[in-house]
């Protein structure tokens, strides 16, 4: 149960120069990365590309070689690829599929595209909305929930389908305080209960709670990367265009101001 | 492939000639509307003869099934809403002879290509009747279903024959002949408009009424792009030096008379020539006239047509011009609305493409 | 699928299909399959152009719309919705025929240079009667019948989901974008927009509103397309569906009596035995 990519780059039809380029980054089960970067960084092409969508769906041409399970990837389709891998987006209100009167129709969708036999979309569908703890949600209208909740209702759309990794190209940019911090609390909830998954975010303070190791992005290439505490203490974090977590900030603050460093152990968590 | 094409020539001739030695008599003054349904039987069966020796041939339907990627699936919907929306409103709210409910028909025939222009026409007029809620239900919108989907074939024709591809900063001696037939168009539907318009609601006046503000936000809306089409248009050909204006008004007349002759005889047997829109008003001044039922929706549908379809042409061109380059490339027909080559990536190496 | 338990960590459940994915209609006539419904609907329409006449279409909404409406409870609603529906385009069909009867010669009422016939008046009645009975027709099965419900039903006859997607997506997107427009329009008048005053103003009123919602919906083609590719929508063949409308022997019985007795009609009229 591992997604592994090597030496993968990545150019967009049209494009001469390449939005990724060699990169080497390895997913295994239960393990959370984090992807950091500027925007423009190659954060969003690299989920596309780790989930198969480029060049599948958005065209253009890869190189080098993704591995699922050691398995070569290249020749699948889309829709094999999506039931081991399940990506999710910025923007809830497109994730959703817009022919769902209700969020149990809604989160059933993908299971019901894959084949899956009926008793196993129901109760693929029931745990995975019991897993984002939004059961109470399942008779209600799509169009009519918060930005926070169609997050938690797309995630759950893509557990339904039972996927291996999971890859999130910032969950939470497009919410407002409130949605955040639920959907940020139900990333380190799976998290916690083991999920693989690979998350981009630009708030690093989401990445230091719950990611093993980060990788930080810079012109398609990884500039840094290593355990989570090691790059995102690292101070050329901020020249890379990504803030520091505030826990880190706060440590380098003190530092500076001659305060030993023992006395704020507790903030580490 | 030339097989496939001459079957359905042979298929079409077929209906033609059952068709004239059945209906024989073309003395009668409504012969003009049943040549134009022979046609449009006789286009429909070359068509089905089309796909069936491809599928004999092929054990598939790719030239069609191509055609239907999900770029174009999700585009579909948003089309259908773009007529119905458009549709209802101009339909309740304006009083003048136009239409306007194929924006999203021609823009989804000029991306995706013909078969998905029929069937966002055809979807959107069934839909439109059947299921669309108040106040956006139309009463009439179903027998015309053939009539929009004939208009969604004709426009993903246009652009795979790249029509509708844009060819800005011509030299003014390649933009003279385009001035010409653009130019010419416009004068002669802006004069038969301007006849209708002097005969019978001159005294009213232009207006816009409904209850419903969404309606009448609409109806000055679609009053604005008619009367910002010629400007429009001309603005294109002369100031971005873009000969696709005179592609866009052909386009949009030969759209306009096909449809209306296929739908002037659907209007006269079935509804007397009303459909409750603006449109009524020319009937009325055809009948007032002397004209019987089936000269006078075909006069009013010879006049509206025209003038409906080159407004539609020019905003979905509005429309293409405004999406990005890259959006474009990746509809099944896009390759074909967008001017000069791409940079040809090489394939050599290790860099490759999608899967098959 | 390969791949093991997933991501989900809850215990598998015991729980069903939730009942209110399939909950009954409230009359009969809301439980009928929903192409029985659209068959009825078609049929009484065309029908009610092939009679012609007034007899005919007046009988035939009696029997086919009044009558099933009362039965399920929504005869106030369809009367209401039709003519709401039919107002329009009865107006225009009632004055136009009235007044410019081009075969009138029996003179009603003279108002300045247009005459009324009596002629006119009948052929308009008869145009009107034959409008109703569509708007009945159609309005009956809209109020009885979910277009999802529709659409699942034709999906399992073998249509393909990707139609079924359209039609769906398309039903759902017209409420969508004119609460879409709306918005903007708040937005834009808060800001000092423009919707009164002269022709001019208003029109370019306008542009700010439409342009936003048009171009903004085309710009989210792309998401909503890697969304769905996402999940599974390009497998080829038949997908699984949670639930399916009840269909009967009798009801196909029903639906093949209806299109044939149409046929029936059709060909009669045109060879002329009935006229």
């Amino acid at each position: 149960m591992s997604l592994q990519l090597t030496g993968v780059g990545y150019r967009y039809a049209g494009a001469t120069a390449a939005a990724l380029l060699d990169i080497d980054l390895l997913l295994g089960p239960g393990e959370v990365v984090g992807v950091a970067g500027a925007s423009e960084s190659g954060k969003t092409t690299l989920c596309l590309v780790a989930a198969g969508l480029a060049p599948r769906t958005v065209g253009g041409q890869i190189r080098g070689t993704i591995l699922l399970d050691g398995e070569d990837v290249d020749a699948w389709p889309m829709h094999r690829l999506s039931a081991r891998i399940g990506i999710g987006f910025q923007n809830p209100a497109t994730q959703l599929s817009q022919v769902a009167g209700t969020v149990f129709e809604e989160v059933a969708f993908g299971p019901m595209n894959l084949g899956v036999p009926r008793n196993e979309v129901v109760s693929h569908t029931w745990a995975a909305l019991e897993t984002l703890r939004i059961e109470n949600l399942a008779e209600r209208d799509p169009f009519r929930l918060s930005g926070g909740q169609q997050q938690l209702v797309a995630m759950a759309g893509l557990l339904a389908m039972r996927p291996e990794h999971l890859v999130l190209d910032e969950p939470t940019a497009q919410l407002d305080p409130e949605g955040t911090r639920l959907v940020g609390d139900a990333i380190a909830r799976l998290a916690a209960e083991g999920a693989s998954i690979l998350i981009t975010e630009q708030k690093t303070d989401l990445l230091a709670a719950i990611a093993a190791r980060v990788i930080v992005l810079d012109g398609g290439r990884i500039a840094r990367a290593g355990t989570a505490d090691d790059v995102l203490a690292d101070p050329g974090l901020a020249e890379l265009g990504v803030a520091p977590p505030a826990m880190h900030r706060l440590r380098r603050a003190a530092a500076d101001a001659g305060v030993a460093p023992g006395t704020l152990g507790s903030l580490d968590g | 492939m030339v097989i496939r094409w001459l079957a359905a020539l042979a298929a079409f001739a077929v209906v033609a000639f059952l068709g004239i030695g059945v209906f024989g008599d073309f003395s009668e003054a409504a012969a003009g509307n049943t040549w134009a349904l022979i046609a449009a039987v006789g286009l429909a069966v070359g068509f089905i003869t089309y796909a069936v020796v491809e599928y004999l041939q092929t054990r598939a339907l790719r030239s069609i099934s191509q055609q239907f990627d999900t770029r174009t699936i999700v585009l579909m919907p948003l089309a259908i809403a773009i007529n119905i929306i458009l549709g209802a409103a101009v339909a309740n709210a304006l009083k003048i002879p136009i239409y306007l409910d194929s924006i999203g028909t021609i823009l989804v025939g000029a991306l995706a290509g013909p078969i998905p222009g029929a069937l966002t026409g055809f979807l959107a007029n069934i839909l439109w009747q059947y299921v669309v809620p108040p106040p956006f239900q139309g009463s009439v919108a179903a027998p015309f279903a053939i009539v929009a989907a004939v208009i969604g074939l004709m426009a993903g024709l246009f652009s795979r024959y790249g029509w509708l591809r844009p060819r800005p900063d011509r030299r003014t001696d390649q933009l003279v002949g385009g001035a010409v037939v653009t130019v010419g168009v416009i004068a002669v539907v802006a004069y038969l408009g301007f006849l209708g318009y002097q005969e019978i609601i001159g005294p009213a006046g232009i207006g816009v009424e409904s209850d419903n503000i969404a309606f009448v936000i609409l109806g000055w809306l679609a009053l604005a792009l008619v009367a910002g089409t010629i400007v429009g248009l001309l603005v294109i050909l002369f100031v971005r030096r873009d000969l696709t204006a005179a592609y866009v008004v052909v386009g949009g007349l030969l759209t306009g008379i096909v449809a209306a002759l296929i739908s002037a005889p659907i209007s006269a047997n079935l509804f007397g020539g009303v459909t409750g829109a603006g449109t009524d008003f020319l009937v009325a001044a055809f009948r007032q006239a002397g004209a019987d039922i089936g000269a006078a929706t075909l006069g009013q549908g010879l006049i509206s047509d025209p003038i409906d379809k080159i407004t539609t042409f020019f905003v979905v061109y509005l429309i293409l011009s405004a999406m990005a380059r890259r959006t474009k490339a990746r509809f099944p027909q896009g390759e074909k609305l967008i001017d000069g080559e791409d940079a040809v990536a090489d394939d050599s190496g290790e860099w490759r493409g999608a899967p098959a | 699928m390969a791949g093991g338990a997933g991501l989900t960590s809850a215990p598998p459940l015991d729980r069903g299909i939730p009942d209110f994915l399939e909950r009954p209609g409230p009359s009969p006539v809301h439980r009928l399959n929903p192409l029985t419904k659209a068959t009825l609907a078609t049929v009484t329409a065309v029908a009610a152009v092939a009679l012609g006449g007034l007899v005919g279409p007046v009988v035939l909404v009696l029997v086919a719309v009044i009558l099933p409406a009362a039965a399920a409870g929504v005869l106030g609603r369809l009367i209401r919705t039709s003519l709401l529906l039919a107002l329009p385009i009865a107006v225009s069909a009632f004055l136009v025929n009235l007044f410019f009867f081009p075969d009138g010669r029996t003179v009603l009422v003279e108002v300045g240079p247009i005459t009324a016939t009596a002629e006119g008046f009948g052929f308009a009645l008869e145009i009107l009667a034959r409008i109703l009975a569509i708007s009945g027709a159609v309005t009956l099965f809209y109020l009885t019948t979910r277009p999802a419900a529709l659409v699942i039903d034709l999906e399992r006859r073998g249509v393909s989901p990707r139609v079924g997607f359209v039609a769906n997506a398309s039903v759902q997107t017209v409420p969508a974008m004119v609460e879409r427009a709306a918005q903007i329009t708040a937005a834009q008048r808060a800001r000092g927009l423009d919707t009164e005053g002269s022709v001019w103003r208003r029109i370019r009123g306008i542009v700010p509103i439409v342009g936003p919602v048009i171009l903004g919906s085309i710009a989210e083609v792309e998401e909503r397309t890697m969304a769905l590719e996402a999940r599974g929508f390009t497998r080829p063949g038949r997908r699984t569906l949670l639930w399916t409308p009840s269909d009967t022997t009798f009801e196909r019985i029903l639906r093949w009596g209806l299109v044939a007795a149409l046929v029936g009609l059709i060909a009669v009229r045109v060879t002329g035995v009935l006229r």
